[in-house]
Formats: structure tokens, sequence, C-alpha cells
């Protein structure tokens, strides 16, 4: 074979394009590092950067269904009424309210002087026209529609008196329009012509007309939402001039931005990222109390709302003791110390902990804390003798009790509690299938009654209505199997006759004490067994933000729940030695710098190169 | 289909150059009818398939989006007439291909946006990451490919070519991930935090093609389009690299040493020509590919393109929202090989005799 002849030019050409190539990439790194913090920066604007709960797809409120965009809607709209911070309401755009002899009229009065941030007012018409949207056009309602279901009607009299007469008496008509989770007040004057083409509308011609603590001032799809401060807000002025609320699909790039300085919050971080950010400088780590559980539910009896039984419910755990063995067996506080690293509690009651009005604890003597020796003596009791397999058999029928177990084969928390699950059940001699599958087709058999325990998951607002709403009888399906939206195929009149109590008791102390009742009734019911209450974990940077978090921490150190509606006006940039430097413009001059010189040197070694292989070209 | 038929041949016949007869060229309108023929038998394919595939899968989308909302049973009703579940199979099948003929991919549960303008706004984040990290790893694996071929055995060769087959084996989430770490937490070691960890761009740095933006979109682009890169790149070389090898040992290559060329002359405009068609199969496909992105790297660095949109069409299920993307990402594949089959009539002069 021949050898080329190889001169010191194509040599030198290499090395200098390897030279070349290593320069374009330390300069876009260069450049771009301190592109980015010097525009951050550079109109002298204090700016929030938190990760948005989920992606973005609307502004439209009337529409709005994920937690990234209501955490802005909430913000940029106005409520009746708003929280504090143990979940209670309190006034907003409503000075005061009064209701009437007869509980179904509620008269708010609207507070004066306030304006939309076009300059037109804000009145009491502006809150009639949403509601009556809502009300009237089913588009409206998507989103919100059930919160008003019980509304006759809604008139404003005038600019600052706005009442609402229910069909029923509604107790929680103080949670129906609250920043985030309720309904927010639109302008009418604005939101008059889109009525037509609400459907596709998004709202996204900025900056949007609104008033909260926060004007919505543009948005880049799936990528970041900007809100400038409102100044005369009259809760109180946000205390930095720019929120920006930035989306990551990967929770392992969303940790890396906050450690790398890009994001000062970030919020649903799991427990393993949780104590990798525990050891970070600069940053400090929160728990704060649950608004869900995670639990196992156990088909007790599905049925229609005529009490047709469907589905392939295995019959055995019809039976209360079989459940409640069930229940005895579960150690919960292993999970909580293995599945989510002790970052919760261990469950009992309906309600989470973040809600302490409603939250509800068994006594000593009904606790049903784990217990496998009880377990077993409450299963022989009632007959179910040990098999040879370990498994144990129903004395009426002779079957196994051998039960399918659905888990989200997407959740990686089902995944580990499942087989810890498993056995402990077998210690009891029940046996258990593990069968994973999708979120859709857990829900589909769950709907159809074709299972037998489930792995579920719930959390709620502020308003726990909804939530207890689905182990009431009518939520179970029609006989078509359809309108069905039970949690579990619970069905107690008992119950029920307790959910239509609260709802008239404008009483908060009495409603709650009627809605810990309701639970006392599910725990002992056992179809929804609530294993833990786990824990909101959230990280902050300490050297860029102060003022994010409100109310005390508990004992535990666990902060009462928090809501972006608070923690966002509080929220203020870092002063004193934990600050960060502020940044210069000299990086971005460097990086200019360096990047003329590769550009250059590009330039000139592609001309070089064509006048040295020009003899060659014809 | 039928490039892939292709890959087996060699290259061009080097004996001789080929009869280009007035009947070879006459045979073009028939070759290309076919080929579009069997393009469109091959889209009411996917029609059908996309179709088929999104019906069976079991759904619920009015409870998968309304899940931890408050609904009433009427409302659940209402969402259900909304997105056509009441009709029966054949008429959301009928429907179904009459929109998509226009143009019309459907309405997104997700979204409540049209598919259409959904798929457009994602297309420009794609063809950014995806047409760099091509145009980078193409350029970069034939080049590492022939001298790999050229040489083979030389440490260069061994080199690049464990490279390339190392890489080419990791998964791209992992390698994603770990390169995200590295250089855009700042938390490992003494490494800065140099890189963004996500995104397009950086919020509140403007837009528009001003050199600020487009320095910025670079930065926000190096690490996904490293990923990429790394990934890919190895099936140039791989393949670059076994065609010159097969063209080694040509008699055709003899000669033109002995006309006393200088060696890079006669690979660069002899040995190359001949190697390069498996390559440029292997391109289109990749080309075909393209739209559909990368839907691993483009979750991970959190960038805003279509693979990006069918994930999250993935996680509620968003059933016309994967259906459309399913479509658009199958036809760019089509496409691409009805193109790449016409290119080969040029190209490679047998394809033209048969």
């Amino acid at each position: 074979m021949l050898k080329s002849d190889r001169g010191a030019a194509p040599r030198l050409r290499r090395g200098v394009a390897g030279v070349l190539g290593l320069a374009v990439v330390l300069a876009s790194a260069l450049l771009g590092s301190t592109a980015g913090t010097a525009t951050a920066k550079d109109d002298e604007q204090s700016t929030l950067r938190v990760a948005t709960a989920t992606a973005v797809t609307t502004f439209n409120p009337f529409l709005s269904y994920y937690d990234g965009e209501l955490n802005v809607i909430g913000n940029i709209y106005p409520s009746l009424m708003s929280l504090d911070q143990d979940g209670k309401p309190v006034p907003y755009l409503a000075e005061s309210y009064e209701t009437s002899e007869d509980n179904l009229t509620w008269t708010f009065k609207i507070r004066d002087g306030l304006k939309w941030s076009d300059g037109e007012p804000i009145t009491a018409k502006d809150a009639a026209w949403t509601f009556n949207l809502i009300m009237s056009d089913p588009v409206a309602a998507t989103a919100n529609g059930s919160l008003v279901s019980n509304f006759k009607t809604v008139e404003a009299p005038d600019d600052t008196t706005l009442v609402i007469t229910t069909k029923e008496p509604q107790a929680n008509m103080l949670y129906v329009s609250i920043p985030i989770s309720g309904i927010a007040i639109v302008p009418q004057h604005v939101w008059e012509g889109k009525v037509d083409s609400l459907k596709g509308y998004k709202n996204m011609e900025f900056p949007v007309v609104g008033y909260g603590p926060w004007i919505l001032a543009g948005n880049v799809t799936n990528q970041y939402t900007t809100l400038k401060a409102n100044k005369d807000f009259f809760m109180g002025a946000p205390k930095y001039d720019r929120l920006i609320t930035q989306y990551f699909s990967n929770s392992d790039a969303a940790v890396a931005a906050l450690q790398g300085g890009q994001l000062d919050q970030l919020g649903g971080v799991t427990a393993t990222q949780f104590d990798t950010l525990q050891n970070a400088p600069n940053i400090k780590t929160y728990q704060q109390a649950s608004d869900g559980w995670t639990a196992i539910e156990i088909n007790s009896g599905a049925k229609t709302r005529s009490g047709k039984p469907i589905g392939t419910g295995n019959p055995i755990l019809k039976d209360d003791t079989v459940r409640k063995a069930i229940a005895l067996a579960l150690n919960r506080q292993k999970l909580v110390d293995k599945v989510i690293n002790g970052r919760g509690i261990v469950g009992a009651g309906y309600l989470p902990p973040g809600y302490p009005q409603f939250f509800w604890t068994p006594s000593e003597e009904e606790s049903l804390s784990y217990n496998p020796d009880k377990a077993n003596a409450l299963l022989d009791e009632a007959g179910y003798t040990m098999g040879d397999n370990g498994i144990r058999v129903d004395p009426k029928t002779g079957k196994p009790l051998m039960f399918r177990f659905g888990i989200h084969s997407d959740d990686t928390g089902d995944a580990q509690i499942a087989p810890y699950v498993q056995e402990w059940l077998k210690a009891v001699g029940i046996g258990t299938k593990v069968e994973a599958m999708s979120f859709d087709q857990l829900n589909v058999n769950l709907s159809k009654g074709d299972w037998d325990m489930l792995m579920d998951g719930w959390s709620t607002g502020p308003d726990p209505t909804y939530l207890l709403s689905i182990q009431t009888c009518a939520t179970l399906p029609l006989d078509d199997g359809s309108a069905g939206n039970t949690d579990s195929f619970y069905c107690n009149p008992e119950y029920d006759a307790l959910f239509n109590k609260q709802i008239t008791q404008f009483d908060q102390g009495e409603r709650a004490e009627t809605i810990k009742s309701m639970q006392e009734i599910l725990y002992q019911a056992n179809a929804d067994i609530i294993l833990y209450y786990k824990n909101g974990l959230s990280a902050l940077r300490t050297d860029q933000v102060g003022g994010y978090l409100y109310g005390e921490p508990d004992s535990e150190g666990f902060y009462p729940l928090q809501n972006q509606f608070t923690n966002w006006r509080t929220a203020a940039p870092a002063t004193g030695e934990d600050a960060a430097p502020a940044s210069s413009q000299t990086g971005l001059w460097i990086g200019l710098g360096i990047a003329a010189v590769v550009v250059v040197a590009l330039v000139g070694t592609v001309v070089l190169r064509r006048r040295a292989t020009a003899g060659l070209r014809e | 289909m039928s490039s892939v038929e292709v890959i087996g041949q060699a290259g061009p016949d080097p004996a001789g150059p080929p009869e280009r007869g007035p009947a070879a060229r006459s045979d073009l309108p028939s070759y290309l009818a076919k080929k579009v023929a069997a393009a469109v038998v091959s889209f009411f394919m996917v029609l059908v398939i996309g179709f088929v595939i999104f019906s069976l899968m079991p759904s619920n989308p009015v409870a998968a989006i309304t899940r931890g909302r408050r609904t009433s049973t009427e409302q659940q009703q209402f969402l259900h007439e909304q997105f056509g579940l009441d009709k029966p199979w054949w008429e959301q099948f009928g429907d179904f291909v009459w929109r998509t003929l226009h143009g019309d991919l459907g309405y997104s549960w997700g979204y409540q946006d049209s598919v259409s303008s959904l798929v457009l706004s994602r297309l420009g984040p794609t063809l950014l990451l995806m047409g760099a990290a091509t145009l980078i790893s193409v350029v970069l694996g034939l080049w590492l490919g022939i001298r790999s071929g050229w040489r083979h055995g030389s440490l260069l060769d061994r080199l690049a070519s464990g490279t390339a087959l190392t890489l080419w084996s990791v998964p791209t989430f992992w390698l994603g991930l770990i390169l995200l770490v590295l250089f855009a937490s700042g938390g490992v070691g003494p490494i800065p935090s140099i890189f963004p960890a996500g995104n397009m761009s950086t919020p509140g740095s403007g837009s528009g093609f001003t050199p600020a933006h487009i320095l910025d979109v670079a930065w926000h682009l190096f690490l996904p389009c490293l990923t990429m890169v790394a990934v890919i790149f190895g099936q140039y070389v791989t393949i670059m690299r076994s065609s010159i090898i097969d063209e080694l040992g040509s008699p055709y290559l003899l000669t033109a040493r002995a006309k006393g060329l200088r060696d890079d002359d006669v690979r660069r405009k002899h040995a190359v020509p001949n190697a390069l068609l498996p390559s440029v199969t292997v391109i289109f496909l990749q080309l075909g590919t393209m739209v559909g992105g990368a839907i691993t790297v483009e979750t991970v660095f959190s960038w805003p393109g279509l693979g990006y949109l069918t994930f999250t069409a993935l996680k509620i299920p968003d059933l016309p929202l994967l259906e459309g993307t399913f479509i658009v990402f199958s036809s760019t594949v089509i496409v691409f090989n009805l193109l790449a089959d016409i290119l080969y009539r040029f190209l490679d002069p047998r394809v033209r005799q048969q």
C-alpha cells in the first residue's frame, strides 16, 4: 500500500481545527453563562425565579386544570376570599359578608376603589358576570362548574354588593372563590367579547388585564412565564419587581438548575433529591404539611347506584373482618421510613394534616396500627382456616384468600410499597398477586369494579367537600356504567347523612366536628386504608431569596401548607452575608472577544485551506 | 422500504460508466409514479394503524384530565361528548380520515388546542436541535469513518471505532442526565455550573434574532446537542468505515495511484464517492426520524420540541395529540424515504437501469 506524502501543512491544519473546536466549545460556555446572568440582571430589576408545578397550556381561568397555570391565575385575577395560613377563609375582594335567616342568601360587600390593571374599576358586576357565565355556559363551566352547581342566582344590585342565592344551604361558600383552587373573577369589559370563542381562547395577549399581586406580562410556550409586580396591590405589594415561573420537564434538571443558581425556589422534589439538596451550599430544604394521602383501596362490593353488583371483585373482601385484618397487617410506620424516607406521617384519617381544622386521628382503642397477631386472631376467629400453602381459605366457599393488587406502573412509590404489602399480608395468610398497570388501565378497571385491591392517592384543596363526596352513594355509577366518579365503591347511608349535614353547617367549628365523625366512619370501614401523608418537599436558595415561607415549623420541623398566593408576595431578595455577589458585564465582553477571535480564525483557516487545495480543483 | 434493498449493494460499478440511453430516461415518470403510489399506500396504512392503536388504548380522558378537580356528573358528560367519545368507532374513524386529509389533526384534550398548531409551534425547536445534531454527527461521523477505514487498525481507527461503539450503546437519557448533573448543577466537585439545566433560552432574555438571544439559544443548545451527537455519530463512523474498507482492494484505486495521485486525492476523489451510498441511506433514514425528535433528550433538557410534546401526550394520555404526532412522524419518514429513492436514481446509475 502506498503511503501518502503528508507534508507539514495538513498536520498543522488538523491541529488548528482541534484547537478551534475546543475554543468554540469554551467560548459558547463562557459566553452563554455570562450572557445568562447578565441578561437576568440587566435592567436592575429584582427577579424571583421559581419552577412551575406543571406545563402551562392556557391562562383561561374557565378552562384551566393544571397547577402550573392555576398558581399564575390565582395571582393575576382576584377572588372573593383568600386564605390565612391555617387554610381558613379571610376577606379579599369581599370586605365582609352576611347570610340570611334561611341560610340560602349570601350578601358580600365588595371592596370599593380597586381598579383593574387597565384602569377600569372593579365592581360587584364583574363578579356577578363571572359567576353567571360559569352557571349558564357549559364551556365556561369546564374547570369550575361544580363549584356553582348549587347556585340559584347571582346578582349585583350595585357596584359594591354581590348577592348569591343557593338552592340548598352551602357551608363551603367561602371556599368557592379563593385564589388558585377556586373561581377567579375576571373583568367583564374584557371578557364579554371572548364568550363566543371561549373554548379555544388561551388568554395570552400580554399584558393580561387583571388584578392581583402580579400582572401577567408574557409567556414562552413550554418554557417560562413572566409576571410583573403590581406595586399598588392593597394587601401589600410583592417585594420583587418580577417573577418568572420556569418549566422543567425533568425534576433532576430542575434540581440541577437550583444548584446551579438558575432557580430560587423549587417545589415537589423527591425524597432522594431532598437528601442531596440538604447538604448543598446556600440551599435550605423544607417540608410542608401534606395536602394528600397514599392509600390502598379495597373493593368492598362494587355496585351501581340502584344496587346492582358489578365487576369481578373478590366477594371475600365484603367481609369487614377481612378488611380490618388487612389494615392491622400493614406496618405503616415502616412505609413512612422506607418509602418516603421519613418525610411524612403515618396515615389514619381521610383528610390530610395540611388542613389542621379538619384533621382527625383515631383514639388509642380504635386505632388499627400494626398488629399482625391481632389480624391473625381475627381471621382465625372468623373461621378462615390456614391452608397448606400458607394462604387461608374461606370456610363458606372453600376459596383461598387470594387478591389482585393493582399498582401504578409509572409510580416508583407503588413499586416500593407492593412487596412490603405482599409480605405483610402473607404473614397473616392472605395472598396477593401484584398487577402493575397504567394509570388509565387502573382507572378503567376501577370504574368497572374489576379489581380487589388498588393503590390510590388523592390531594385536596382547603375545602374538603369534593374529596368527601367521592365516598358517597351518589357517586356510584348508573346501571349503564356511566356517570360514576366513586373512589372505591364505598356507600353508607350513615356517612351520606353526615355529608349532607356538614354542607348545611354554617358554623365552621360544628362543620369540622361533623367532618371528623365522617372520617371516623371511613376509618372503621377500611375501604380506603390510608398508608401515609407525604410531606411536600421543597428547596430554596438562601443566598437569593428570603421571607418566602410563612408560619412556624412544628416540633418535627414541618411547615404549615404553603400557597403561592402568599409565598410569591412575601418573598424578598436576600440581603446580608448570604446574598450572592452581583454579577458584572465583564464576563460578557470577554466572551464576545473570544467569539470574535474564533470567528476570524475560522474564516482564516477556511480561506487558507481553499488556497492550499486550489491547485487540485479543476 | 426500497431504500433498504439498496443498502446491500456496494456502490456504482467502477468498471465503466453505465449506459445512459433514452430508454432509461423515459422510465422516470413511471418510476416516480410507482414510488409515489407506494408512499400513498404506506400513508393510508399509517392512518389505519394509528387509529387502531390509539382507539384500542384503554383511556378515559375525562377522568385523566379532571382527576383531582371537582367535576359534576353533567360536566363529565359534557366533556365526554365534546371529545366525540360518545360516537361509534366507525364514525370516529371516518371523521378522523376526513379531518386528517384536510390537514386537521384533531383537538388535544390536554392542551385544549388544535393538534396541528401544537405540532407547528414545536417544529422549530426540534428542527434546530435535531438539525444541528444530525449535521454535526454526519460531518464528524463520516470524517472519522473515512479516515478509520482508510487506515484501519491505526490508532485513530481504534480510538474512533471504540468511542463510537461505546457511545452508540449508551442510553441517551442516561448520558443526558450525567452531562446535565456534571455541567449544569455546579454540584459535582470543582466543576462549575457552566451550562443551563434546561429550556431553550434564559427567561426574560428577550427574543428574536438579536445576537444576544442567538448566543443564549446556542448556549442552551449545547448540552442536548452534545448528547444527541455523542449517541448518533457512531452509526456514520461504522458504516462509512466498513464501506471504505470494502473499496480498499479495488483495482480502480490501484489505477488511480498508478496515475501518480496523492493518497489524499485517491481517497477523496475515488474511494469516498463510491463508498458514500450506504451512508446516504442511513442519513436519509435519520432525516426521516428527525422530526420525531429525540423524545428522551428533549425531556431530559426540557427542550420545547415535538419529542417532548409526545412525552406529555403520553402521560395524560392525550390520544388525539398522540395520533397527530404519530401521523406527522410517520409521514416524514415516508416522505424522506421517497426522496431517498428519487435521489438514488441520480446517485446510483444501476437504479436507473432496473
